[in-house]
């Protein structure tokens, strides 16, 4: 129940930072996703069903305040989650290198399955899309998602779990 | 009776990998009705994520005001602000008379014509900006709950901001003119040659579909057609810059600058009624509020 209500708080509490405090950190215009990286992170330290669970609610609850489409949000932030911890399952430690890595891969995969899905003109938008939002956007979710596992490593003690049952 | 622990590592994963490709499947066969069952909790929702959203933008709103006040002086910045938004009266008013008499020039051999209606709008504040990088879009502190629906057009006194796309209980999404996903209907002030307004990605804009014989230079004002969409006739869209005219096409390309900087906008109108109500002169909104116009 008590992680049930973390991550409500949290997920409540994204919708305001990421709409209104991000856009003033943005570097040219491109803000962190900050909904994808706690997605991720959720399924790293807790496990892909819980970092599919959690991702779809953010992927919801944001899409809420976003132009885009509801499916193209649900499938990539619920897909950050279960990949997150597929792919955490594979590592003996979780290193913020390691996680950026991850998080650099499943935003790049997010943001050019959401660009090639959108309506444009040309063939030229689309690259320029590709190279100027999806890619800065991957290393600006990578960095942060490494921030925010060192402090989280630094600050709190968390159990990854499956660990005990994997070695066991 | 076949279970899965979710306990074991690999219960779970074949769990999470199930809900997964069920979703896929239920969000692809059935796009319409999945849509549907989550828009009955997009209102409790909404109003539930409105009260940190409306406090965190007010924080950020008053921290941003404190700091503009302190780094320039205070009078100056009061005084800068008052004349920005007159300003922006002043160019959208002017947009309107150009409009005004194109028109009677037109309708000079008309006796009869009828008065011109102005729009039903309602004032609202930019609270935030589009949860993703991919979507230019701003999100406004109204919502259904006064009135605000699909489709319904947004302005500023000096021009178009966009048009409703999403709405919730409180808040509504607007997608910016400077969106690729957006079309407005658009007219060249001078030519009064017809086309479509779309956003690129660069952060501007282009009118497509302009007759190749057009007559349409650098320089020329695009308003809003009035034909179809949440506009009336003659809101200022943007001014031309280059034109495309390629050999062989049918059409003409022109890209354009907006008359308004989406980038920085705080106050807008929601046009509720594009031909609302009937008036002989216009009044003058008090932004900031909510009050309906």
């Amino acid at each position: 129940m008590k992680k049930f209500l973390v991550y409500c708080g949290l997920v409540l509490l994204l919708v305001p930072v990421q709409t209104t405090l991000l856009p003033h950190v943005a570097i040219w215009d491109i803000k962190p996703d900050l909904g994808l990286v706690l997605a991720a992170l959720v399924g790293v330290l807790a496990g892909e069903l819980e970092g599919l669970v959690v991702g779809l609610a953010i992927g919801w609850i944001l899409n809420l305040y976003s132009a885009g489409d509801l499916w193209l949000n649900l499938v990539t932030t619920g897909g950050a989650g279960l990949f997150a911890g597929l792919l955490a399952r594979q590592v003996a430690e979780i290193t913020p290198t390691i996680l950026s890595v991850g998080l650099l891969l499943l935003s790049l995969a997010g943001g050019l399955v959401a660009v090639f899905s959108m309506r444009h003109s040309t063939m030229s938008d689309t690259w320029w899309m590709v190279q100027f939002v999806v890619v800065p956007q991957a290393c600006f979710d990578a960095v942060v998602g490494a921030a925010l596992l060192w402090v989280v490593q630094q600050r709190l003690v968390v159990p990854r779990f499956g660990m005990l049952d994997r070695y066991s | 009776m076949w279970m899965v622990n979710v306990r074991s590592p690999h219960g779970a994963r074949r769990l999470a990998l199930g809900m997964f490709a069920l979703l896929l499947a239920v969000l692809l066969l059935f796009p319409g009705q999945s849509q549907g069952l989550l828009d009955y909790l997009d209102g409790p929702v909404g109003q539930l994520v409105r009260l940190p959203l409306e406090a965190v933008s007010s924080l950020d709103q008053g921290i941003s005001a404190m700091w503009q006040q302190y780094v320039s002086l205070q009078h100056v910045a009061d005084e800068n602000r008052r004349l920005r938004q007159e300003m922006d009266w002043l160019r959208g008013e002017n947009s309107q008379l150009r409009e005004a008499a194109a028109a009677t020039q037109r309708l000079t051999s008309l006796l009869h014509f009828k008065e011109q209606a102005l729009p039903a709008m309602v004032a609202a504040q930019v609270i935030g900006r589009d949860s993703s990088n991919r979507y230019k879009s701003v999100i406004l502190n109204i919502g259904e709950s006064d009135g605000v629906q699909k489709d319904m057009g947004v302005i500023t006194p000096a021009g178009v901001v966009g048009r409703v796309v999403k709405t919730t209980g409180a808040t509504a999404v607007v997608l910016l003119v400077t969106d690729p996903n957006n079309a407005i209907a658009g007219l060249i002030q001078r030519t009064r040659d017809e086309g479509i307004v779309e956003g690129v990605p660069q952060g501007r804009a282009r009118l497509k579909y302009i007759p190749m014989l057009s007559a349409v230079k650098e320089g020329d004002r695009v308003v809003t057609s009035g034909l179809v969409g949440g506009f009336p006739r003659g809101l200022a869209i943007g001014t031309i810059t280059t034109i495309d005219r390629e050999e062989g096409a049918l059409f003409q390309t022109a890209e354009l600058v907006p008359e308004v900087d989406v980038n920085r906008v705080e106050e807008v109108l929601v046009i509720q009624s594009p031909h609302g109500q009937s008036a002989e002169s216009p009044a003058r909104p008090e932004v900031g509020g909510k009050a309906k116009l």
